[in-house]
């Protein structure tokens, strides 16, 4: 496998996959009441490997683990990490056998709903409800700041060295006056992402959108930045230049988690 | 030799400090027919002179009498006079400290005070010329005002603003050399106020008199290297803009102070009392004079030796940058 396929396999499994327990947290309707008071364990991992990550219900809650458990209700086994991440990036995945456990029809009925519920991250899904429009412009911006923390930590040379050269800083994103926030801490070459306002220093780079749907259009809908800025969907303060770096990272990354695009 | 020293006195007459203010406070005269100016022999030297020659009848040399000099500018406010008085910070923050103390600050008298040559400015005249304790003194006295301007333009801002400011106003200026850092008189200068001359979220470099142009230079050399540092002139050092420290230190965390002073009781002092009031965490250096009796040379040789030049602003938010300053070092990404 590729550098490449690994760091965005990377990106799955600790980028996308979290983002389950952010659509069953939101969830007011359906989901929430399938997952009520049910327990069980859905790992999805490359076959002969140890590279996973599993779905923990408990307790009416859901953990997305990093790992591979021990005895998992159900195992969705690719063939290799590229088809793994054909499931997260609208390719076709690629199984390394029938998955074990599948009679487990319950599960993984709800496994199903989950990923249909990750569908919403799709260039051409625009849902008309507000919430739903609210939902995947928070999801995008936590999957954003995630992943560029994971290029850094997975090894991709040209951010490592953009974050080696950095005091503590922060770039954050936010919508204004009080929606989703989500923030990237670089430091010396270590990166941690977050969620809401980091509140310990002021950002060195501050995206701000206008409202919901000003966010919307720049990350759903790719408005490009300078276009967004003129029409008042963005408001960049702070360092020009590493708003343009961070801007450079965040295509790359999209590049890799559709390339159908290009 | 340090940069600085190629000036000619017609240049300096141009710029300095306290040519200024003496011609600022000539022009002051003919607005307040109260004004009277006080000088213990120093006419020439502190340019309080110019006043002098315009309004004699309105100025007192005492002779080489200090201490008289400021028990008399007490006398002529409790007159309902309006009294500036000049001499060397030396004399007046140590030789006199008794009289502006008791005689001026205590009754909160209106009296100006505007003492030249301080700091490490006289640096040839010797160290009993150095004046590194002023700041310490004069902020410790009830009353006072302390305000240390950046240059020429801002001695000028301040002597204005303190005529109209009540109670007794200590003005600290240098030898009359010092270069530049504002271009025009109109910048919103308020006594109390600190000025931001440059926004920066990495560190941010709180300096006051000479110490504002050596942290400009520095943040151009530090922009260079890719680091924004804020810098923030912070001419009154009482009553200090507790918030342009808080906000300094909670969009940066990391503060470093500029002063041509001893680093105990001047503006680092004041700064890092605001910032343990207010238990806001960050990393902080202060810059200036160490607890020492500062040695003989050029000024800009002593500034650079004592690392607050821009030289050793720039050193010393390298070693700032490297610190650990947050107990937060957990890099797990939230997910």
């Amino acid at each position: 496998m590729t550098d490449k396929v690994m760091l965005t396999n990377r990106i799955v499994l600790r980028s996308i996959m979290p983002l389950f327990k952010v659509l069953h947290e939101e969830d007011k309707g359906p989901l929430k009441k399938l997952l009520s008071g049910f327990d069980g364990v859905i790992q999805l991992a490359v076959k002969d490997s140890d590279i996973g990550a599993y779905l923990e219900f408990k307790n009416g809650g859901l953990d997305v683990i990093q790992g591979i458990h021990p005895g998992p209700d159900i195992a969705l086994l690719f063939k290799h990490a590229a088809g793994m991440n054909a499931l997260f990036t609208g390719g076709i995945p690629v199984f390394g056998g029938l998955p074990k456990g599948v009679w487990k029809l319950p599960l993984l009925m709800r496994l199903v709903m989950l990923l249909l519920g990750l569908l919403i991250l799709m260039p051409n899904v625009n849902p008309k409800n507000p919430a739903k429009r609210e939902l995947k412009v928070k999801m995008i911006m936590y999957m954003i700041t995630n992943a560029l923390s994971q290029l850094n930590k997975g090894g991709d040379e040209d951010m490592a060295a953009w974050t080696l050269k950095q005091p503590d800083r922060i770039y954050q994103m936010s919508v204004d006056p009080d929606g989703p926030a989500a923030y990237l801490r670089v430091k010396a070459g270590k990166t941690k992402s977050g969620r809401g306002h980091y509140g310990r220093k002021a950002p060195f780079v501050h995206m701000r959108f206008n409202g919901i749907e000003g966010a919307y259009r720049v990350l759903a809908e790719n408005k490009d930045i300078v276009t967004a800025t003129a029409d008042g969907d963005i408001r960049l303060e702070g360092s020009p230049e590493y708003a343009g770096n961070i801007g450079s990272f965040m295509m790359r990354i999209q590049d890799m988690l559709l390339p159908a695009k290009k | 030799m340090a940069e600085g020293m190629t000036w000619s006195v017609t240049d300096g007459d141009k710029l300095t400090q306290a040519e200024v203010y003496g011609e600022v406070l000539s022009q002051l005269g003919e607005r307040y027919p109260d004004l009277v100016a006080l000088t213990a022999d120093l006419a020439s030297s502190t340019k309080i002179g110019r006043f002098g020659k315009k309004f004699p009848e309105r100025f007192f040399n005492v002779g080489i009498a200090e201490n008289t000099m400021f028990g008399m500018a007490a006398g002529l406010a409790q007159a309902g006079l309006r009294p500036v008085v000049s001499t060397f910070a030396a004399f007046t923050a140590l030789r006199s400290a008794e009289q502006v103390r008791t005689d001026i600050c205590y009754q909160n008298l209106n009296v100006k005070i505007i003492s030249t040559h301080a700091g490490i400015s006289f640096g040839q005249a010797g160290s009993t010329h150095h004046c590194t304790e002023d700041l310490a003194v004069m902020r410790s006295f009830a009353n006072m005002t302390v305000i240390v301007p950046a240059d020429g333009i801002e001695t000028g801002n301040a002597v204005v603003a303190a005529m109209e400011w009540p109670g007794p106003v200590y003005i600290r200026v240098g030898r009359g050399f010092e270069p530049p850092v504002n271009k025009t008189q109109d910048y919103g200068y308020a006594i109390g106020r600190a000025i931001t001359m440059r926004d920066g979220r990495d560190v941010a470099i709180i300096a006051c008199g000479v110490g504002v142009l050596q942290a400009m230079r520095a943040a151009d050399v530090l922009d260079r290297q890719g680091l924004s540092a804020r810098v923030i002139n912070m001419h009154t050092i009482k009553p200090i803009d507790r918030d342009a420290i808080i906000k300094a230190v909670t969009d940066t965390r990391r503060i470093i102070t500029v002063e041509e002073h001893n680093v105990m009781g001047g503006l680092g002092s004041a700064v890092a009392e605001v910032i343990v009031e207010n238990g806001k965490a960050c990393a902080f250096r202060k810059l200036g004079v160490p607890d020492c009796y500062s040695i003989v040379g050029y000024p800009e040789d002593l500034y650079h030796h004592y690392k607050f030049d821009a030289d050793g602003i720039v050193e010393t938010v390298g070693e700032l940058m490297r610190l650990e300053i947050e107990e937060d070092e957990d890099w797990e990404d939230e997910a």
